[in-house]
């Protein structure tokens, strides 16, 4: 199957998010690697998915889950080498699946060679590449990120004896992004990959490239022009791929990284996703609909990406204390589930396993503006294990069968990279791949229609939307429009069976087609539409004038 | 001479005992029709008393302040006086009835006239006693009314409502008797005026929140010095 | 026999929009544009400080305003159609209203307030005041978390007042309701205070709607309902109540808002009453009911020749309804001068007690025996103002307390002359 050629292919992506490691193992290692990735295309291709998001795979002394760099043109030994990878890249090409690597900018692991250098004494000539400082007290201003772990920016060095600033863990120092030689290798090692053929780049932690006495040190102009620089050479060098941009902060500070489309092609939605689970613990649309409304206009080849759960924790930095608090007493009772102002846990064990929530949710991620985004496992409905420290509780073995390390290696147990889910409700015996596909209504074969259905249009990915606000607050409706084709999507947050009217009024003598099961419904006419709803059910309906 | 006079005796006692034979029978069922008629007035008296008793006749005419009358009368409650009443009236009915089978002229026309004349009689008692329940609770209406308004003289008000409208109830009941028709037109005018003044005052009472409102707008800025000492009570 | 639902359609469809509520807050309006601003502003903060989780609605009831009363109630609402509010709310805040009628009737306006919380299953209901210009955001917790959090069905208010404002719940509501009922309940007939749901659909059951009058006093009727059911009740202290304009011819409304429903009450309730010994306290939050003592001007020659007046001019109704040796005494009373004039505790319970007995008996019109009160509770307030010129609070406290004590000790005399039913 051939690749999209839409340039703007990114805004009919649907992407599947996962780590090399956690996947499948074909060597015996108990480490997931790229040849047993390249196995499981098919599985993929099948569950209707075309653009993977790899999480980084560089070599690395992984302190940080591979997200602390040792060097940006390698693969680590334990997922292959630079040939499986190329080879994996091609297989998911004649699939039709476009590959979307990391690349963690911002800082290295301080075991890279050139921190190595930098470390080593204040003449070596890569010493400017770090940001270093013999006092601590400089950009005072800046909030810590890992509040559960660190207690300053700054970090000693006891080598070089200064200090070095480092916005996340204390091993991963920052680069020095005023010092041009830092901006061109970045551009050196994104052009080795795009000249491989990978389709895109995840920039990690942008907001905090470049730093400035005075100022918070997060979006800086500064940074935008570092960044505008290296979209313009991409732009240059391999049109048609794309930059998706990490950056935590609220949509009108997003909103810079789209420049005038001349920044960044796609960011996540970070404010969207914890409200839509406030939204559903309260059983009121209200937060889902004010983030919206403030979200700002984007130009129009640029899309946001939403998500609902993904390698790290559910972030609760951009909401107000009085929301924290609610989510963690709503989603969070446990303090060990609470981790650096977030929530460490996967969908199901979030929604308490409740399948018609797990749909919701998931129906709601596939019809709001944007480009989804499915965590590797949420598929099939794969529990975490929150014992695992740091966020590894979400990041465990694949699921793919009941038998021995559920199909995800050969190694002896106690040699995977991390532990199985093994609770009875969650475990691999009773959640994996091969029973779901047995099964007519499991979670896989449900995530695999509504796929389908979200790929059957284009109006999800790239039309504009229109809310409608009725008067019942537990419901969340809106219409989406691309062209011709209008879509109405309605949605119960509520654990009761609800009665909402609709004001449809702009679309009298439209015949609503229910887009699961293609049966029609009564047409709408001059009075308020009256829909009844079960508890957390939601219609797609494609609204026809014949 | 003799003979003539035993013959003329003979025929008098003849015509005595004929006229008396052709009495007697109607005055035997003159007898049995007052004595049927004893029985069942008797029976509707008890009857009568019974349905008073279980509607609590006695407090309705203890409200409309009948009683009272009855025992400064010295009479016993209304329910026993009705039920007497009707007895009488019932029995005495019975033994006109009886009476007008003698066949005595022109006392059936009266007894007829009597007859017909009872239903009006019983409607004229009935107005009569709405009439005196109605003034009862209208002048003292109008006096509780009067009395928290802190209007002059009360009573004297309330004076006037209980007579106007028992006047007006006089000159209905009369009307209704068919007495002194010429007196009753003159006293019907009055009466009439009166009514007017009674719903003045009704209308007063039922709708004296509007009359208080546009009283005082009118009236009580003047008292507005009175009531700047008045508490709440509530 | 099907009845007209006294809930209008549109009503109901504004009550599905709302659904489900933990907390409903009532407010019964009749052109009250003047203060309702500051309540329901004060209502919106109290919600967003003391429930900022819970959801919540207001419902207004509205009596025919033709002031845009509703509209300023129904402006208080957060939702995400009004983006533009500088608040910050978790959830969605309804404010609802609707239009039970073109003429005030507080009877119908509970009612409603009633079924909208049956039918939105809310935990915790308040109503409160229009007219409470001086309402806090506070007062919401107050009167709602002993229901809500603590298990309370009932929280009536506690005012700061001043010592001769509200005579006829100090001494007679209160005193009365306290040795008939057994509890000691300050205010048991308030513009605001709170409830269960639970106690308001038992209430919204019983055949209390039907009567004929459009409900005033009902509220009073909720209070002893509470008592009667043995549904757990307690106070709270609010603030000072807030005087509203009033002239002397109120006394004959309030008179049948309060005694009137208290003795139709007494008529149903007395298996519970008549069994009742003793009175029990309820317990309180935040501080007791306070007493100002500021100076009030105040007529009280006019109370006095109202009283000897009404005694005088009512003589033929009182004999209907008082025992002789009551009448007697308050006719020689009457006759005194102000400063001998006095109406003592014990003839003011005698009165009151034969009233009440009166009334049961409907010896006359049952309204008459009302307005024939009005009068001699006249009378009673002069004395009470005169007694208390120069008193404490303590001393007035005292004061209301022997009157209590004394309502309680003639209880076997109303015993006596009330009339079982048969």
């Amino acid at each position: 199957m051939p690749l999209n050629p839409d340039v703007l292919w990114y805004k009919d992506a649907i992407i599947y998010q996962v780590h090399v490691r956690t996947f499948h193992d074909s060597n015996g290692d108990g480490i997931g690697d790229f040849q047993g990735l390249e196995a499981k295309l098919d599985y993929l291709q099948e569950l209707g998915i075309n653009t993977i998001w790899l999480m980084p795979f560089f070599p690395s002394p992984l302190r940080d889950d591979g997200y602390d760099i040792a060097d940006y043109q390698n693969v680590h030994p334990s997922y292959g080498t630079l040939e499986d990878f190329r080879k994996f890249l091609e297989s998911a090409h004649d699939r039709g699946i476009r590959i979307i690597i990391e690349l963690v900018a911002n800082h290295t692991s301080d075991q890279h060679p050139w921190f190595q250098e930098s470390r080593s004494s204040q003449d070596n000539p890569r010493r400017d590449w770090y940001v270093w400082s013999d006092t601590d007290t400089r950009y005072k201003d800046t909030r810590i990120i890992f509040l559960d772990t660190e207690k300053s920016n700054w970090a000693w060095d006891p080598v070089s004896k200064s200090f070095y600033w480092h916005r996340f863990f204390s091993h991963q120092p920052d680069l020095n992004y005023d010092n041009p030689a830092v901006r061109e290798q970045m551009w050196e090692v994104m052009k080795f990959w795009l000249d491989m053929g990978v389709d895109g780049f995840r920039l990690d932690a942008v907001p905090y490239l470049v730093e400035r006495e005075g100022t918070n040190c997060e979006n800086l102009p500064e940074t935008h022009l570092v960044l505008k620089e290296l979209r313009r050479k991409l732009d240059e060098n391999s049109p048609g791929r794309m930059l998706l941009a990490e950056a935590n902060q609220w949509p009108a500070d997003l909103r810079p990284y789209f420049g005038d489309g001349d920044e960044f092609h796609m960011a996540f939605h970070f404010p969207l996703m914890p409200r839509m689970f406030m939204g559903l613990k309260l059983e009121d649309r209200k937060p889902i609909t004010e983030i919206l409304q403030q979200t700002p206009e984007i130009p129009p080849i640029c899309q946001w990406s939403l998500f609902l759960r993904n390698h790290d924790e559910l972030t609760l930095e951009m909401v107000t204390d009085v929301e924290r608090d609610y989510m963690y007493d709503s989603y969070a009772v446990s303090k060990m589930m609470r981790l650096n102002l977030g929530i460490r846990r996967r969908l199901a064990p979030l929604l308490d396993n409740d399948r018609r929530r797990i749909e919701l949710m998931n129906g709601m991620l596939m019809s709001l503006p944007g480009t989804p985004i499915i965590y590797y496992g949420d598929e099939i409905g794969m529990g975490d294990n929150i014992n695992l420290g740091d966020r590894n509780g979400v990041r465990t073995p694949m699921q793919w069968n009941g038998e021995t390390n559920a199909g995800f290696s050969t190694a002896p147990p106690e040699h995977l990279y991390a532990p199985l889910i093994q609770d009875p409700v969650y475990g691999y015996q009773a959640v994996n791949v091969l029973r779901q596909k047995a099964s007519e209504h499991s979670l896989f074969n449900w995530m695999q229609r509504i796929l389908a259905v979200r790929r059957s249009t284009g109006a999800f990915g790239r039309g504009a939307i229109e809310f409608l606000y009725p008067a019942n607050h537990r419901i969340l409706a809106y219409v989406r429009r691309l062209g011709n084709e209008t879509i109405l999507v309605v949605n119960n947050l509520s654990s009761s069976a609800q009665a909402v009217e609709l004001n449809l009024r702009g679309y009298k003598g439209n015949i609503p087609i229910e887009m699961f099961g293609r049966n029609m419904f009564p047409r709408v006419g001059d009075l308020p539409y009256l829909l009844t709803m079960g508890p957390y059910q939601f219609y797609w309906f494609r609204l026809r004038r014949l | 001479m003799r003979d003539l006079i035993i013959s003329e005796l003979t025929q008098a006692l003849h015509d005595i005992a004929r006229s008396f034979a052709h009495f007697l029978p109607r005055f035997i069922v003159m007898l049995i029709l007052a004595i049927l008629g004893w029985v069942i007035a008797y029976v509707v008296k008890a009857v009568l008393r019974s349905i008073l008793r279980l509607i609590k006749f006695d407090k309705l005419s203890e409200k409309a302040g009948a009683s009272q009358l009855l025992a400064k009368a010295a009479l016993p409650s209304t329910t026993e006086v009705l039920s007497r009443f009707v007895f009488w009236v019932a029995w005495l009915g019975f033994i006109l009835l009886g009476v007008s089978v003698l066949g005595i002229l022109g006392l059936q026309d009266e007894i007829a006239r009597f007859f017909l004349f009872l239903p009006r009689l019983f409607v004229a008692l009935f107005i009569l006693f709405v009439g005196l329940l109605a003034a009862s609770f209208f002048s003292r209406a109008a006096l509780l009314a009067a009395v928290n308004a802190n209007m002059p003289s009360p009573k004297v008000l309330s004076l006037a409502v209980r007579s106007i409208i028992i006047v007006f109830v006089l000159s209905v009941v009369f009307e209704e008797l068919g007495l002194a028709e010429q007196t009753m037109l003159v006293a019907f005018g009055i009466a009439f005026g009166a009514l007017m003044l009674g719903l003045a005052i009704a209308f007063g009472i039922g709708g004296r929140d509007l009359a208080r409102g546009f009283l005082e707008k009118q009236v009580v800025r003047s008292k507005k010095q009175e009531n700047e000492d008045e508490l709440s009570p509530l | 026999m099907a009845e007209e639902s006294f809930l209008t359609d549109d009503f109901l469809r504004q009550l599905i929009n709302v659904g489900e509520v933990d907390i409903l807050v009532g407010l019964p309006t009749h052109n009250n544009a003047k203060t309702v601003g500051s309540v329901v502003h004060a209502i919106q903060s109290g919600i967003l400080s003391g429930f900022p989780r819970e959801r919540a609605v207001i419902i207004n009831a509205d009596g025919g305003s033709r002031d845009g009363t509703p509209d300023l109630v129904t402006g208080v609402s957060i939702d995400d159609m009004r983006p533009a509010s500088k608040l910050y709310a978790l959830r969605t805040l309804h404010s609802i209203t609707t239009k039970y009628g073109s003429s005030p009737a507080s009877g119908v306006a509970f009612r409603t307030i009633l079924a909208a919380a049956e039918l939105l299953r809310a935990k915790a209901c308040v109503v409160l005041s229009p007219e409470s210009a001086n309402i806090e955001p506070a007062w919401l917790s107050k009167l709602l978390q002993p229901v809500y959090r603590d298990g309370f069905d009932l929280v009536t208010p506690m005012y700061r007042r001043h010592k001769f404002e509200g005579l006829l719940i100090t001494n007679l509501l209160y005193p009365m309701t306290r040795a008939l009922y057994g509890k000691r309940i300050y205010e048991a007939y308030a513009p605001e205070f709170g409830f269960s749901g639970r106690l308001g659909t038992q209430f919204l059951g019983q055949d209390v709607w039907t009567d004929g009058t459009d409900g005033a006093g009902v509220e009073l009727r909720f209070t002893l309902a509470a008592i009667t059911g043995k549904f757990p009740i307690c106070q709270s202290f609010l603030g000072e109540k807030v005087h509203v304009e009033r002239s002397s011819a109120d006394l004959v409304p309030a008179l049948r808002q309060t005694v009137g429903t208290l003795f139709a009450a007494l008529d149903r309730d007395f298996p519970v009453w008549g069994a009742v010994t003793g009175c029990e306290p309820v317990p309180s939050n935040g501080t007791d009911q306070e007493v100002l003592l500021e100076p009030l001007r105040v007529n009280r020659k006019r109370l006095r020749e109202m009283f000897s007046s009404g005694v005088a001019e009512l003589e033929s109704v009182f004999q209907s309804i008082l025992s002789p040796s009551t009448l007697a005494e308050l006719q020689r009373i009457s006759r005194l001068g102000e400063d001998e004039c006095r109406y003592s505790a014990e003839l003011w319970v005698r009165t009151i007690y034969e009233f009440a007995a009166s009334y049961q008996k409907s010896v006359i019109s049952r309204d008459h025996i009302i307005q024939a009160l009005a009068p001699l509770f006249r009378g009673r307030a002069f004395t009470f103002l005169t007694e208390h010129r120069n008193a404490s609070a303590d001393e007035v406290e005292r004061s209301i307390e022997d009157l209590c004590l004394e309502f309680e000790r003639l209880k076997p005399y109303l015993l006596e002359i009330w009339k079982p039913r048969e």
